[in-house]
């Protein structure tokens, strides 16, 4: 079926988004610093002014590795990152040493789930950060629509952790990635939902983990390491005195 | 002025006061006023310090004597009249250093006239040039220039609401009024503020105090009424009135000068421009609402115990305070989370276990520190710990952080996140 003569230049319209392809109008990224991620996001990077929905289940998957790269650009140009509700207390020595600028590093940690709603609705409605990273992992759907709405004024790069449960809901975030660690120690990122055609296989990013992995073929090592075997691991498991 | 006495230049305006007599009159007159003339005493000299110590005197005269005289006046009008009055005074009335005091004293000088009569160079030696100092400007034979006395800069204004309200948008409609004065005040001046007060009167009753009083601090001086009114609304609407109020008040209670005097006309692009202004009062609308403990920074601290290594740093200023701390290129890794308590993680057969069992990938790192300060500095952390710190892989395939803790009763814990 073709497309009417009439139509064509409607369909022209930078904020008129077909199904089949990209979004055409350039918009403003924060570039993510993975190729491979870089090229499966339109726009080429993180979008900013617009929410991300990241979906992962516990910590320690490098959710924050994954935006790591994003983060050290933004410092070069001065702007601020906001941390809100933090499911951790931050151990700065690591933060220090991934380069981030912690001067220009704040973190709300307010009592209430409803108080860092609504934080990051502030924090985002008032143009000032660079980098919003909310955790909010009971938010509903109306709750990630106002702060989408809250994004859409901003050029703040926005982030909205949340379980891997709520992956079945309608969210009103315009990019939203599902997160998992692989045996391997990469990341793989599922695009749930991005303004373009949806990406068949999820991606594998290499992220920078703090140690090698050991291959699973041999998962007994840290049992017999001692036999010389086995990789050069100096792990010596003593039965524990009480 | 110790110990206490006011000090002032008539020498240039006598003749607007009509002569020293009727100017001493209103003085005193000023006094009884104010309830002061009780053991107030005048004095009248052609030098400050000299006024000031025959103002002393007259005052130790008066409480020693019992008598209740109203109020002592001595004048003098030129220099010899003063060397006179003061050779008669008693060093002990004098609001000297102790120090000078107790030498003056241990010499057996009861009056200055004693002590003036002592050769100069020796009694230099022994009272020090300060005090030698003093003595010749009362004496008029040092000139004795005095800073003048400036007024602290103080805004409050009041503002009576029509009719009593406890309706935080009522209230904030009325304390516009002020907050629009205060910045107008303080842009003609070239000041900032850092915090002012506001005090919400209603009618006594009581139970009631008679008022409620706000206190509003600054992330960073101001005098953007757009900004105070944020900060006010947050407080406003969540201030618990026993009353409705029938009076606004607000007072500015810390003023500083400010050396710009103009907008910026581009952003400076370190902090200082609009994007750390706007950053600022985002700082501040968020500590307004959630209290500042909730809205921190992060510096990081030297200190081999993990617990110990970060410090929450209070914001204040626009621009935060770049830290001296530069991290160790050849560091070991460290993780973005760390649980504030460890938490005890499963044994099984001697492996730990974490909803799985746990493959430790690097490790052992021994972190053994802390014994020098008995747990007295950071009461997170244990003193003297000794641990095995392994980097591990969860069942799931995260990153985890544990440690096994070699002080009995020992164990595995989980420390932190690779996140």
């Amino acid at each position: 079926m073709g497309t009417s003569a009439a139509l064509s230049p409607l369909l022209a319209r930078p904020d008129i988004w077909r199904g089949d392809q990209f979004a055409s109008a350039p918009l403003p990224v924060l570039p993510s610093g993975f190729a491979d991620l870089d090229a499966a996001l339109p726009g080429g990077g993180w979008p900013r002014g617009a929410l991300t929905e990241i979906l992962l289940d516990g910590s320690g998957v490098g959710e924050i590795s994954l935006l790591l790269p994003a983060l050290q650009t933004l410092r070069a140009g001065g702007g601020w990152t906001l941390l809100v509700a933090p499911p951790f207390p931050l151990h700065a020595p690591a933060w220090l040493a991934a380069g981030i600028d912690l001067a220009r590093l704040v973190i709300v940690s307010p009592a209430r789930a409803d108080e860092a709603l609504w934080a990051a609705e502030q924090a985002l409605a008032s143009h000032a950060p660079g980098a919003v990273l909310a955790w909010a992992p009971r938010a509903d759907a109306r709750a990630v629509r106002r702060l989408q709405v809250a994004a859409a004024g901003s050029m703040a790069a926005a982030f909205l952790f949340r379980p891997a449960s709520a992956r079945s809901e309608a969210s009103a975030a315009p990019l939203r990635l599902a997160l998992a660690a692989t045996a391997q120690g990469e990341l793989e990122v599922e695009l749930l939902k991005r303004r373009g055609p949806p990406l068949a296989a999820p991606l594998r990013l290499a992220l920078r983990r703090p140690a090698k992995v050991i291959s699973r073929e041999s998962p007994r090592e840290y049992d017999a390491p001692l036999a010389g075997s086995g990789p050069a691991l100096r792990l010596q498991p003593q039965p524990l005195s009480a | 002025m110790p110990p206490a006495g006011l000090l002032l230049e008539v020498g240039g305006c006598l003749r607007l006061f009509g002569g020293r007599k009727r100017l001493v009159q209103q003085v005193r007159a000023g006094l009884r006023d104010q309830g002061l003339e009780q053991g107030a005493s005048l004095a009248l000299a052609p030098t400050p310090q000299g006024a000031l110590w025959l103002g002393q005197g007259a005052a130790r005269l008066s409480s020693s004597g019992g008598a209740a005289i109203a109020m002592t006046v001595s004048a003098c009008f030129d220099l010899p009249q003063l060397h006179q009055a003061l050779d008669a005074l008693p060093v002990a009335a004098l609001a000297l250093p102790p120090k000078v005091a107790q030498r003056l004293e241990g010499f057996g000088l009861v009056t200055l006239g004693q002590t003036r009569r002592l050769p100069l160079a020796e009694l230099t030696r022994r009272l020090g040039p300060p005090a030698m100092a003093l003595i010749a400007r009362a004496y008029g034979e040092l000139p004795d220039p005095r800073p003048e006395f400036v007024f602290p800069l103080q805004f409050a204004q009041s503002i009576e609401l029509p009719a009593p309200s406890d309706k935080a948008d009522a209230l904030l409609f009325a304390a516009r009024r002020l907050t629009a004065a205060l910045a107008g005040w303080l842009a003609l001046r070239q000041s900032v503020m850092a915090e002012c007060r506001l005090i919400l009167a209603h009618r006594p009753t009581p139970q009631n105090p008679p008022a409620t009083e706000l206190v509003l601090g600054f992330a960073s001086a101001t005098r953007d009424p757009q900004r105070l009114e944020r900060v006010l609304r947050e407080r406003l609407q969540r201030l618990p009135l026993p009353a409705p109020v029938e009076s606004l008040r607000l007072e500015a209670t810390r003023i500083e000068a400010t050396a710009d005097s103009s907008g910026n006309l581009f952003d400076a692009g370190d902090g200082s421009g609009a994007a750390g202004e706007a950053m600022a009062a985002l700082i501040e609308r968020l500590q307004a609402r959630l209290g500042a403990a909730q809205v921190q920074g992060l510096a990081p601290v030297a200190d081999h115990r993990p617990e110990c290594a970060t410090a929450a740093k209070a914001l204040s200023a626009a621009t935060g305070v770049a830290t001296a701390f530069q991290p160790d290129p050849a560091a070991k890794p460290r993780p973005f989370w760390l649980l504030a308590h460890p938490l005890p993680v499963a044994n099984r057969d001697g492996r730990p276990s974490l909803g799985g069992p746990l493959s430790l990938l690097a490790g052992p790192e021994r972190i053994e520190s802390g014994w020098w300060d008995g747990g007295q500095a950071h009461s997170a952390a244990p003193a003297d710990l000794r641990r095995d710190y392994f980097i591990a892989q969860t069942a799931d395939h995260r990153w985890a952080w544990i440690f096994r803790d070699l002080k009995p009763p020992g164990g595995w814990f989980l420390h932190g996140w690779f996140a």
